[in-house]
């Protein structure tokens, strides 16, 4: 039976996808996680705590394990374990990203790099040291401009500057953000943030799958809400796209380029793009797949999971069909409204009822303290629908969130 | 035959898996053995961690599949959505 370990942080969305999709594929599993599973002394063989912060320590500790009980792949879920991941194959020489290319697709100035050098279209951008002058630091860009952080994810910490007193709190408020506890960064990640120029257009999400430096797009997914600041909050995401065809073409050979200029040749890819009349531009690109329960809008050929073709992508295995089925979906990351404590959700039944709405799953709980984008790295749920054209699914999304009521305080 | 096994399941919840799992706050009840399968409910800090289902199917699982190989499968009733203290809480990585 095919060993294969899996790398899942204790704040993923995705442990029971991943774990259900390696069930189905009959996998002898073995999870890690970077705080310890209650679990871990009964089952060592199966069990283990990695500290994803340092690759090289985990790719020695897995080494010692699969010298006993060898591993056929390795996979790490969310930005947290990718370069993690990318190591500890590396060492055991399986299916992998190089982790240089992996590491330069974790920190957005790294990236920014590669994708000029390699003649990608980017917004102009700048590092700044958190030590820096913030006021002078203003004065060297252009406005309107966007500030983020190296490494965090899902809009964590992006914030639009029109003006250099904007310019100034928002360098402030990422600066007290990555200094919070709950905020793993390290290293330039820790020390500096990103100021480039705001892009105006609509965004798109591309989600792929390298196979040996060819980029596979297993769906594109609009961005129909207006995505122009202050903050950036995802909301839905509708596939297949809207856009007329030469512009998904567009956008998918700029994607595969970015791909390629990263050094990013196998695994699952998340792509954020803006296109506007001057053609695609790419904001990011991720070597891991998309976040939150979002992938659960995917299904393939006969309705394999997005989840179980990265782990046959990994495992060498073969994958019948990359081919997305035809009816559009979408999903609603549902955006908290302001800052508080959930005392109460209601409109459940009638959210779920919308046509078309196959589930809301809300992953807040009452009691819980809400924190907004900026800072805030929670979602309150997810909405699910699937409907016969993508006007009709971004509409039931919407419908079924007017439904819901969350109170707050 | 159900009867014995879930005795024998429930001596396994008492004597190995909540003690495991107190260290997060967290229970597992036992409702039901049918056709060798074990149904499980998870309270405290396992309802509704980020980590629950590591520690049913890598932890839990394999332990009742260890010592009972006669189990067939453990299934999960937990309504996890309505827990208001896990470990692990989900959010943007």
């Amino acid at each position: 039976m095919d060993r294969l370990l899996l790398l899942l942080p204790t704040t993923t969305y995705r442990t029971e996808d991943f774990i259900d999709a390696a069930r189905t594929l009959g996998v002898d599993l073995v999870c890690a996680s970077e705080k310890p599973s209650t679990f871990e002394a009964h089952a060592p063989d199966h069990l283990l705590t990695l500290d994803f912060t340092d690759p090289d320590g985990a790719a020695a500790r897995v080494a010692e394990l699969a010298a006993r009980r060898p591993l056929r792949a390795v996979v790490g879920v969310d930005d947290l374990t990718t370069v993690a991941a990318a190591a500890i194959a590396e060492r055991l020489g399986l299916r992998t990203n190089a982790v240089a290319a992996v590491t330069a697709a974790r920190d957005k100035f790294q990236m920014r790099q590669c994708l000029a050098a390699g003649g990608l279209p980017i917004p102009r951008f700048r590092r700044i040291a958190l030590k820096d002058d913030p006021f002078l630091a203003a004065r060297g860009v252009k406005f309107p401009c966007v500030l983020k952080p190296l490494a965090l994810s899902a809009s964590r910490g992006v914030i639009r500057a029109n003006t250099i007193d904007q310019f100034i709190a928002a360098f402030r408020r990422i600066a007290a953000l990555l200094a919070r506890d709950d905020v793993e960064v390290s290293g330039d990640a820790a020390q500096f943030l990103l100021a480039e120029e705001y892009v105006p257009g609509l965004e798109v999400a591309l989600e792929g799958l390298l196979v040996e430096g060819t980029l596979h797009t297993l769906a594109l997914f609009d961005k129909p809400d207006p995505l122009e600041g202050p903050y950036f909050e995802e909301t839905i995401y509708v596939t297949p796209s809207r856009l007329p065809v030469a512009v998904q073409q567009a956008i998918e050979r700029v994607a595969a380029s970015a791909c390629a200029a990263l050094g990013l040749v196998e695994g699952p890819v998340h792509a954020e793009l803006r296109v506007n009349d001057a053609g695609p531009w790419v904001l990011e690109v991720a070597a891991r797949s998309i976040g939150g329960l979002c992938s659960r809008t995917l299904r393939f050929g006969t309705g394999m999971t997005l989840e179980e073709i990265i782990l046959r992508h990994a495992l060498g295995w073969e994958i019948a069909s990359l081919v997305r089925e035809r009816r559009p979906a979408g999903v609603m990351m549902i955006p908290i409204p302001r800052a508080g404590r959930l005392q109460a959700v209601r409109g459940q039944e009638s959210a779920a009822s919308v046509p078309g709405v196959e589930d809301v799953t809300l992953t807040a709980h009452v009691g819980q303290e809400l924190v907004p984008l900026p800072e805030g790295w929670q979602y309150l749920g997810f909405i699910f629908a699937r409907a016969d054209t993508p006007d009709a699914v971004e509409a039931a999304l919407r419908d079924a969130h007017a439904r819901l009521k969350f109170d707050i305080a | 035959m159900s009867d014995d096994l879930k005795a024998k399941v429930q001596e396994l919840i008492d004597s190995m898996i909540n003690p495991a799992v107190a260290g997060h706050g967290g229970f597992v009840e036992l409702v039901d053995v049918q056709d060798n399968r074990v149904y499980l409910q998870m309270g405290g800090g396992c309802q509704g961690c980020g980590a629950a289902d590591i520690t049913l199917k890598s932890g839990i699982e394999r332990l009742i599949k260890e010592e009972l190989p006669e189990v067939a499968e453990v299934l999960d009733t937990t309504d996890h959505a309505s827990g208001n203290n896990p470990y692990y809480q989900a959010g943007k990585a």
